[in-house]
């Protein structure tokens, strides 16, 4: 037990040091950008109306002065860093003086609820179709599926969205294609709002799934034909074990390590695959907020979004290292 | 059995698709006008302080359809003029030396909680603009206004630090200007961070409800809309407006081929194609080609007049003389361009003021190379265009010249590459095979920023240009700056940019809306950013002292015009920067739901870009079609 406390304090140890160089590699990377997020705002301000160069002069001198981006960039890392401690990443400059965390709290759940659902539900199909294609190597049925797996795998995820996108919303337009609820329907524990938002997933939700179950059936599916050549599966067939319990038991059970790996892994990084689903179809969530805050020099805004995401995906890797050895005796405690 | 439920299923599925495309709501589709807002999703959907800076959206049909301020120019011909006295009952008036400028209000107006709107809402918004640093319009307010008193109820007299014929701009809509604040809403709040939610309306319309994840904003038709500025040209058309996020063009596009997006803001050349083919319903600001509503903005060749390539102004002619406007307008706009030679955009009354009156002098405009004279205007080129066209565009094209002037433009500069070799040659270059080196030995090379993605139409363009100064010797490549276009630009970080340096009022002929930022006390020093407009950091004593007269001759007065002319003769000469065409901005209107939007050939009533502050103007021509 001393032993894998040990582990575990070293692998915490290793997670909170890959945070601190993530947000710190994000703090320098945005503020060395080209892009200045007062002359953003000025320009975006001054673009259409009437404003005299002395007054934008002014304007310019005001805003540097209220979006605190005066101190050299020392100064601002380290008042980054005290704040970030209390997870305060400060006001939005692009929607100034809203807080940064009030932004994130109103699209994490978009993103979380249609990634998250996504990712378990591609996770479960394809583990559970991959197992029994493996298994039953001679079904006709799931080889045809295991064809398609094959064939949608290689697709790069936009170019199925946009197939998907001219399908439903052009073709046969059945399906909302942009947003994630309707015009006009409030926010509400309503069943109108509930359908509203549910019909509005299914086709990022598709596109996901359709593009996300390949991997796991065709990975679940080499896994389970190598498991099934094991000589206890052999014995056990031959012991009259019936294949119902096989299965799930000798087999599932075995291939499923790596798998959960790779779920752990791919539910850390839902933030990085946001960014093109919601782009593309428009929905509310954290990739959106982020493309609009790099748009907008919106420094505060991207530093929140990418520290949520590093946090994320650091901790994916720290709870996979300290369970893989509960559940994988064969992993050596270093 | 299985295919009986499977057949019921699928039946139950066609008959619910429509509701499911478009989910279902209180707010009846054939009462609803449906727009664009080309702000995209609005990450503080719940902000509706406009006078706080970008910290909520505004084209949300806030700024359209809630809010107000003294006067309109219309960017086009106007409901009934290009002047709109608005809030103010007459225009402004002002003192002899412009240090003082009165304005009479206009009475019976309401705030929609039925407050009367009074000089009180006009001294409390100018007060808080002076006690109050980084909102929107603090810094002209406090630059300009000494003091601001109110004689009695429907008078403000504005008592201004130096002279400034101009002032009167800061309250005058063009897109936007400075909106007036209900005092008894705002008084005893922090107007930096009070939400203003929900806003209290001076317009004509107040807000129904609204996503808070900031994909649309719907407002409804004030019962008490007579008691608004715009009930003077009758009653509002639609009960509700919904300003949304429909994604990009091509969303836009397939929106309004299902009949969900009455309004597209802007749209690429090829979706425009694509509506008029698939959609009878769809029409643009032109009838045929080029169907886009040309901007009071003009898409330019900006040479960054500071860097010591360009300051020759042969360089620059030469420049100008190897580039073939048709190609760029082919690759840019796939023709559907408006093209202009002179530094002012060829749009609303512009045309009438100036492109038309020009001509003759323009024709005869010469330019000595150094070893010929050349007349370089081509009087017909945007008829050429039009021939150009028309075999693939068939009646598309107009044939009427009148309307082929109007759409396509007038002349630019004929091509002349042995013209352009003389003068880079009477300016120290030398051409040693087909390349160009500079007077010091160097390459001649030109690096062309563009925005990138985010404005094809433009992107597509400067990549053209770049190619015909490549053939041309030079080496010329260009380089996309996205997120960070606005920081170069207004940083002098560039050696030739496409963008805008002039905007005017459109409807309106007095220049100074741009030509004022372009006097030599506002020109930064290399490295430091540069005030808008003048990115091409050009100055010139002649260019001032047309500004200082500018500056004292009153709004209205016809010597602006002259003024005008001799500013565009002055860019012409000199040519510190390349006009190309107007931006147009392809804004497509489905008229399945609404008729009544304004058009280029019969009723040219505003600007149908749903997002500028004039747009407001549609709400009371729009007639529901009974669909």
């Amino acid at each position: 037990m001393r032993r894998y406390l040990l582990y575990v304090a070293k692998r915490l140890a290793q997670f909170f040091l890959v945070v601190f160089i993530g947000i710190s590699l994000t703090f320098f990377i945005t503020h060395l950008t080209p892009i200045d997020p007062v002359e953003q705002m000025v320009s975006s301000m001054t673009a259409f109306g009437n404003t005299s160069p002395e007054a934008v002069k002014m304007m310019r001198e005001a805003l540097q002065e209220l979006y605190g981006v005066q101190g050299n960039l020392l100064e601002q890392y380290f008042t980054y860093l005290s704040r970030i401690l209390v997870l305060d990443f400060g006001p939005s400059l692009s929607a100034f003086p809203t807080p940064v965390s009030v932004l994130i709290e109103r699209a994490l759940p978009w993103t979380i609820g249609l990634l998250f659902t996504c990712t378990m539900l591609s996770w479960l199909i394809g583990n559970m179709l991959g197992g029994l294609a493996g298994y039953f190597r001679n079904s006709r049925i799931l080889k045809v599926l295991g064809a398609v797996a094959m064939g949608f795998h290689p697709i790069p995820y936009y170019i199925i969205a946009f197939v998907l996108l001219i399908l439903f919303g052009y073709l046969w337009p059945i399906l909302p294609i942009t947003g994630g609820s309707g015009q006009n329907i409030p926010q509400g524990f309503t069943f109108e709002y509930i359908t509203s938002v549910l019909s509005h997933s299914i086709l990022p939700a598709l596109s996901i799934i359709l593009v996300g179950i390949g991997g796991w059936f065709l990975g679940m599916r080499a896994l389970v034909s190598n498991i099934v050549t094991e000589d206890y599966v052999l014995y056990a067939e031959l012991g009259g074990v019936k294949r119902s319990r096989i299965l799930p038991f000798y087999v599932i059970r075995n291939a499923l390590v790596p798998q959960i790996t790779g779920l752990a892994m791919s539910l850390g990084a839902i933030f990085n695959g946001a960014i093109i689903v919601e782009q593309v179809f428009s929905y509310p969530g954290l990739g959106r907020l982020l493309i609009g805050a790099v748009y907008s020099a919106d420094y505060s805004l991207v530093l929140g979004v990418t520290a949520i995401s590093i946090i994320a995906v650091s901790a994916s890797v720290f709870l996979i290292d300290i369970l893989y050895p509960l559940f994988d005796p064969r992993v050596q405690l270093t | 059995m299985i295919n009986r439920r499977l057949l019921a299923l699928l039946v139950g599925l066609v008959l619910a698709s429509p509701a499911l495309a478009q989910g279902t709501s209180d707010v009846p589709r054939n009462e609803t006008l449906i727009v664009e807002n080309p702000e995209g999703t609005i990450k503080n959907a719940g902000w509706f302080n406009i006078w706080a800076t970008n910290a909520g959206g505004r084209s949300t049909g806030l700024q359209q359809l809630t809010m107000d301020t003294f006067w309109y120019i219309d960017p086009d011909h106007g409901l009934d003029g290009v002047w709109d006295n608005s809030l103010a009952s007459e225009p402004p008036i002002y003192n002899a030396d412009f240090t003082e400028m009165t304005v009479k209000l206009r009475p019976g107006l309401y705030w929609s909680d039925g407050v009367e709107f009074t000089a009180d809402d006009v001294i409390f918004t100018i007060n808080t603009h002076m006690n109050t640093k980084g909102l929107v319009w603090s810094a002209p307010v406090q630059l300009n206004v000494d003091s601001v008193s109110a004689p009695d109820k429907y008078t403000v007299v504005f008592k201004l630090k130096k002279p400034n014929s101009r002032f009167h701009a800061l309250f005058t809509v063009r897109w936007n200007a400075m909106w007036m604040m209900p005092k008894h809403v705002f008084e005893g709040k922090d107007p930096l961070k009070y939400d203003f939610n929900p806003p209290v309306s001076l317009g004509s319309y107040v807000l129904h409800g609204y996503d808070p994840n900031g994909q649309w904003f719907t407002w409804e038709k004030r019962e008490d809309w007579q008691r608004t500025s715009l009930a003077r040209f009758g009653e509002p058309g639609p009960k509700y407006v919904t300003y949304l996020d429909p994604g990009p063009p091509d969303k836009r596009v397939i929106a309004q081929l299902n009949h969900e997006l009455d309004i597209i803001h802007d749209t690429s050349p090829e979706g425009v194609f694509t509506l008029v083919k698939e959609s009878p319903t769809s029409r643009g600001w032109f009838p045929g080609f080029p169907y886009g509503h040309p901007d009071p903005t003009l898409a330019q060749v900006i040479f960054n007049n500071q860097n010591p390539k360009f300051q020759d102004r042969d360089v620059r002619w030469a420049l100008a003389l190897a580039l073939d406007i048709k190609q760029i307008v082919m690759a840019g706009y796939r023709g559907a361009a408006t093209i202009s030679a002179i530094a002012v955009p060829p749009t609303g009354t512009h045309p009438e003021f100036y492109h038309k009156p020009m001509q003759e002098w323009l024709t005869n405009f010469e330019l000595d190379t150094g070893k010929k004279v050349i007349k370089p205007y081509d009087p017909n080129m945007g008829r050429e265009i039009a021939d150009m066209l028309r075999p693939s565009m068939g009646d598309q094209i107009p044939t009427d010249p009148d309307q082929i002037d109007n759409a396509f433009g007038l002349g630019w500069w004929k091509q002349d590459l042995e013209a352009a070799t003389q003068l880079l040659e009477r300016a120290g270059f030398t051409k040693r095979g087909s390349d160009w080196y500079m007077p010091n030995g160097e390459r001649f090379s030109i690096k062309v920023v563009v925005e990138g993605e985010a404005r094809p139409v433009m992107t597509r363009g400067g990549s053209m240009v770049a190619e015909q100064w490549r053939r041309f010797g030079i080496d010329a490549t260009t380089e996309s700056a996205q997120a960070s276009f606005l920081t170069r630009r207004n940083g002098g970080d560039f050696e030739t940019i496409i963008s805008w340096s002039v905007e005017t009022w459109g409807g309106h002929p007095d220049l100074s809306f741009f030509l004022d930022s372009w006097h030599s006390q506002f020109l930064s020093p290399p490295g430091e950013v540069q005030t808008p407009r003048n990115w091409s950091r050009y100055s010139n004593p002649d260019l001032d002292k047309i500004i200082e007269e500018i500056r004292g001759t009153a709004f209205d007065d016809p010597k602006g015009i002259e003024l005008g002319k001799e500013f565009i003769k002055l860019a012409v000469e000199e040519m510190p920067v390349i006009p190309l065409m107007s931006y147009n901005v392809f804004t497509m209107m489905d008229q399945t739901y609404w008729t009544g939007y304004p058009n280029a050939e019969k009723d040219p009533y505003t600007d149908p870009v749903p997002n500028w502050g004039n747009s407001r103007a549609m709400m009371v021509r729009l007639k529901p079609t009974g669909k």
